[in-house]
């Protein structure tokens, strides 16, 4: 039982880490029609800073704060030098078939990857460096018994539950949230009623960088960070959103947490070397049996 | 039908020159620039693999080096557990590759852009962990050693007996040309147009008789049995591991493809070349400015991301299309 | 006043429009018929933006606006209600209005919700389905939505694209006699695409003829609807 309650809360707190790389992608997926497999090296590259000022003495939550602008800053800057003269680009003779259009983009992002681990690697050495988390790792004990819990878990699970309210406030409620669903559902009809849809995809950069930086600062004290440790982890969000449903917002945090639970259980009761073979074993009978997700709601996928 | 026979004698003509001057450069460098050249020929056959499948097809791998290692590791298995000669392990390792291929093709073709890279990053990601779970088998995190051999008897008047690099080379050579030939043949044939009437318009594609998912699997079959040469040929330089054949080496394969030219042969070559040969570019040209560890070892990654994307965004033809539109220009200005 | 000044548009290589001029009047609805392939919706679509034109100008109230984006030229006070009564269909019925407003609603905020009240004044029937998604509308509520979304702006001129497409000729008339009372009662500029000519000359002031891109006849829409030969020629009726 102390097992199973071990692995249901490690999964919990795994989950809601996936559940937010999941959110990331499903930002920049909706709003600019690709998915960013450089989302990791941004997270990656702003935890480093934030461990940077951390080692400098600086406050948790300074450090942060500066991850999370970090983060949203490369998003905005991915966007505004690569997405965008890209799509001026539309009219060159490779880009003029669908399947390449939508090839072309996804090999510039592994480039960004690429870029900004090298930088990584060029500025802190290739060091892993640690992370502390704001609370105690260790496990609660209530009464004498270690509870299956530990404080860092419940923060980890409370913010992102947090983070994941926020956002479906502002994508419901607020103006530029509507704005940003419409952009994403139909661009044309978007800017024929005036919505500035580059902007607005732009913003979706950001908040996807923001977010995705705040789950690379929630693995750090966990696995420490090195240039290329966040790269499993992008993947496992990827099966996430599209065991979920690539297009479902909801869809895809709920595959986070199925794979959070999966992936905990698997460590627990089987070897971990199954983790990955089961993740790819689901992925596959998702994408043939629903490719549109478990909760995806429409009929077909985007493309 | 002349005209066919006419393609045919040309490329047999443009490998045969292709083998010779290799062969000639080769027999003319250091043993360390031999084997740089085995490396380059090597991932000229995985580019090739890319460009069949992209620039053909229209369909995105991202994890070409997990269909590499299939190749590699079924070739040292091969070589190690049945001791079969290279020349027989090599083609069996292109039928086994082949066949994974068809399989993760049968899937590929049921899937749109994105869902596709995802799922081949996501293959090239997990090998690792695949090559622990069986470590009996696969020898886990150290991998499998092979053993290369020497020249064969007949060949020893071609490649003396004593240079490894050059035989490497020779070896790599003979696969590389041969791949040359088949795909130059393929990029002219029949079924090539109908497999790029299927990357610009798939309804169009569909409303000409071609069978879509069909199609696909065979592209997918066929670009991962060229994936699978590469990596028996890769292995067969001393070791077949996960290291080997990491995400890094399906990224140096897409490099190589866009920076070269994602639709052209003669873009394969060139990036193949760049993707080899600029750490060693870039080791010469830093040289003299003493530069610090940690960043030396990390610019060739920088450098090579950098040209990827500002290839992609400047002129996403890469550079055998510019190199096509100059020679179209010079010869329009001739005329003129 | 829209002035259309030897506008030529290219689309996938094809000459779709070419070196037509009109004027579409203040306060009046012009309405441009034509058969399909006439180069009608391209002519739209360029003057809201979404295509550049290759040669030639508009130009609205005395300034050149071709070329701008769309989003500008919805802030210039041209709103488009696209073909096929296009909505956004996961949206809700107030949120496509909604949308047609936003960019005003940092300035406007109370003429904003004055206007969506109009709108449901309007087309009393997008009232009641206000929280359902646009979706699950019929085709004629969707048209009404479509020009709802359009007028919220409070364009000065409004571009209607083939309303009548696939509606029922009843329900087609409501819509077009609703814009044709706006049109006389604030003075809103109305440019009609339209394939069922019958109908949009009946209400319109004037008539533009396009036929493969060009313009065949531009007069007043009475005098367009009584000549019998250009209609046996261009209309087939």
């Amino acid at each position: 039982m102390q097992t199973f309650l071990n692995a249901f809360f490690t999964g919990g707190s795994r989950g809601a880490i996936y559940a937010l790389v999941a959110l990331g992608l499903v930002l920049v997926w909706r709003g600019a029609g690709l998915i960013n497999f450089a989302q990791m090296g941004q997270a990656m590259f702003s935890a480093y800073v934030a461990s940077t000022l951390i080692a400098q003495g600086k406050n948790y939550w300074i450090a942060f704060i500066a991850a999370l602008v970090v983060g949203a800053v490369l998003g905005a800057a991915i966007d505004i030098l690569v997405i965008r003269p890209l799509k001026k680009k539309s009219g060159s003779a490779i880009l003029n078939s669908p399947s390449m259009r939508e090839a072309i983009p996804v090999i510039a992002s592994l480039g960004i990857l690429g870029i900004l681990q090298a930088l990584a690697g060029m500025i802190w050495a290739g060091d892993e460096r640690g992370f502390p988390a704001p609370v105690s790792t260790s496990a609660i004990s209530l009464g004498g018994k270690s509870a299956p819990f530990t404080p860092f878990d419940l923060f980890v699970i409370g913010t992102v539950f947090a983070i994941l309210l926020a956002t479906s406030l502002f994508l419901s409620k607020t103006s530029v949230g509507l704005a940003m669903r419409a952009s994403a559902l139909n661009s044309e009809v978007a800017r024929l009623s005036g919505i500035r849809t580059r902007s607005i995809r732009t913003l979706g950069w950001v908040i996807s960088g923001a977010v995705a930086s705040i789950a690379g600062l929630f693995i750090t004290p966990a696995t420490n960070i090195a240039p290329n440790s966040l790269d499993l982890i992008l993947i496992v969000g990827f099966a996430a959103c599209v065991i979920g449903g690539l297009d479902s917002l909801m869809g895809s945090v709920l595959g986070g947490f199925i794979l959070g639970f999966t992936t905990s259980f698997i460590g627990v009761y089987d070897v971990p070397e199954d983790i990955f073979i089961a993740i790819f074993a689901m992925l596959i009978l998702v994408m043939l049996f629903r490719p549109q997700g478990i909760f995806g709601s429409k009929a077909g996928r985007r493309v | 039908m002349f005209k066919k026979m006419d393609t045919a004698l040309r490329n047999l003509g443009v490998a045969a020159l292709f083998f010779v001057v290799v062969l000639l450069v080769g027999k003319n460098v250091g043993p360390y620039n031999q084997s740089q050249i085995a490396v380059a020929l090597i991932i000229f056959i995985g580019v090739l693999s890319i460009n069949i499948l992209t620039g053909l097809s229209g369909q995105l791998s991202l994890g070409q080096g997990a269909l590499m290692a299939i190749g590699g590791y079924s070739c040292a298995l091969m070589i190690n557990n049945w001791h079969l000669s290279m020349w027989i392990a090599i083609p069996l390792s292109l039928v086994s590759a082949a066949i994974a291929g068809y399989l993760l093709g049968l899937v590929a073709a049921r899937l749109s852009g994105p869902y596709l890279a995802g799922t081949t990053l996501l293959l090239a990601l997990a090998l690792p962990t695949i090559a622990n779970r069986f470590e009996t088998v696969f020898g886990g995190e150290t991998g499998l050693s092979i053993d290369f051999g020497t020249p064969t008897q007949w060949l020893s008047g071609i490649v003396s007996q004593d240079s490894f690099e050059l035989w490497q080379l020779f070896v790599a050579l003979i696969f590389a040309t041969v791949s040359l030939f088949l795909t130059c043949n393929l990029f002219t044939s029949r079924s090539a147009r109908s497999w790029r009437a299927l990357r610009d318009h798939e309804p169009a594609a569909e409303l000409m008789g071609i069978n879509i998912s069909r199609t696909k699997t065979q592209i997918f079959a066929i670009s991962s049995a060229f994936a699978g040469v590469a990596g028996a040929l890769y292995g067969l330089r001393g070791l077949v591991g996960p290291s080997v054949f990491g995400i890094a080496l399906s990224l140096s394969l897409l490099t190589g493809s866009i920076l070269g030219g994602v639709r052209s042969i003669l873009g394969a070559g060139i990036g193949a070349v760049i993707v080899v040969f600029l750490p060693d570019w870039i080791g010469k040209a830093m040289h003299p400015f003493a530069l610090a560890d940690q960043l030396t070892n990390y610019l060739p990654a920088l450098l090579s991301s950098l040209l990827l994307v500002l290839t992609i965004v400047i002129n996403p033809g890469g550079i055998a299309s510019s190199l096509y539109a100059l020679a179209r220009r010079a010869r329009g200005n001739f005329k003129k | 006043m829209l002035e259309i000044k030897e506008l030529s548009v290219s689309y996938d290589s094809v000459q779709a429009v070419s070196g037509i001029s009109f004027v579409a009047e203040t306060g009046k609805i012009t309405t441009v018929i034509g058969a399909n392939g006439a180069g009608k919706t391209t002519l739209l679509r360029t003057i809201s933006g979404l295509i550049a034109p290759k040669s030639g100008g508009i130009s609205w109230n005395g300034s050149e606006i071709q070329g701008l984006r769309p989003e500008n030229i919805v802030r210039a006070g041209i709103a488009q209600a696209p073909e096929g009564h296009a909505v956004i269909a996961e949206l809700t019925v107030e949120e496509n209005i909604r949308m047609g407003a936003l960019f005003r609603l940092r300035k406007n905020r109370d003429d904003v919700r004055a206007a969506i009240a109009e709108m449901y004044e309007l087309f009393p029937r997008l009232a009641e389905r206000k929280n359902q998604k646009a979706g699950t509308l019929s085709g004629g509520e969707r048209q009404m939505l479509a020009i709802s979304r359009a007028l919220v702006s409070r364009p000065q001129l409004l571009l209607l694209d083939e309303p009548s497409l696939g509606l029922a000729p009843l329900i087609v008339e409501q819509i077009i006699q609703t814009v044709s009372a706006l049109c006389r009662e604030t003075g809103l500029t109305v440019l009609l695409v339209e394939q069922n000519a019958n109908t949009a000359l009946e209400v319109a002031d004037h008539g533009v003829l396009l036929a493969l891109g060009k313009v065949v006849a531009s007069m007043p829409a009475a005098q367009l609807r009584a000549d019998e030969s250009l209609r046996a020629a261009y209309l087939g009726y």
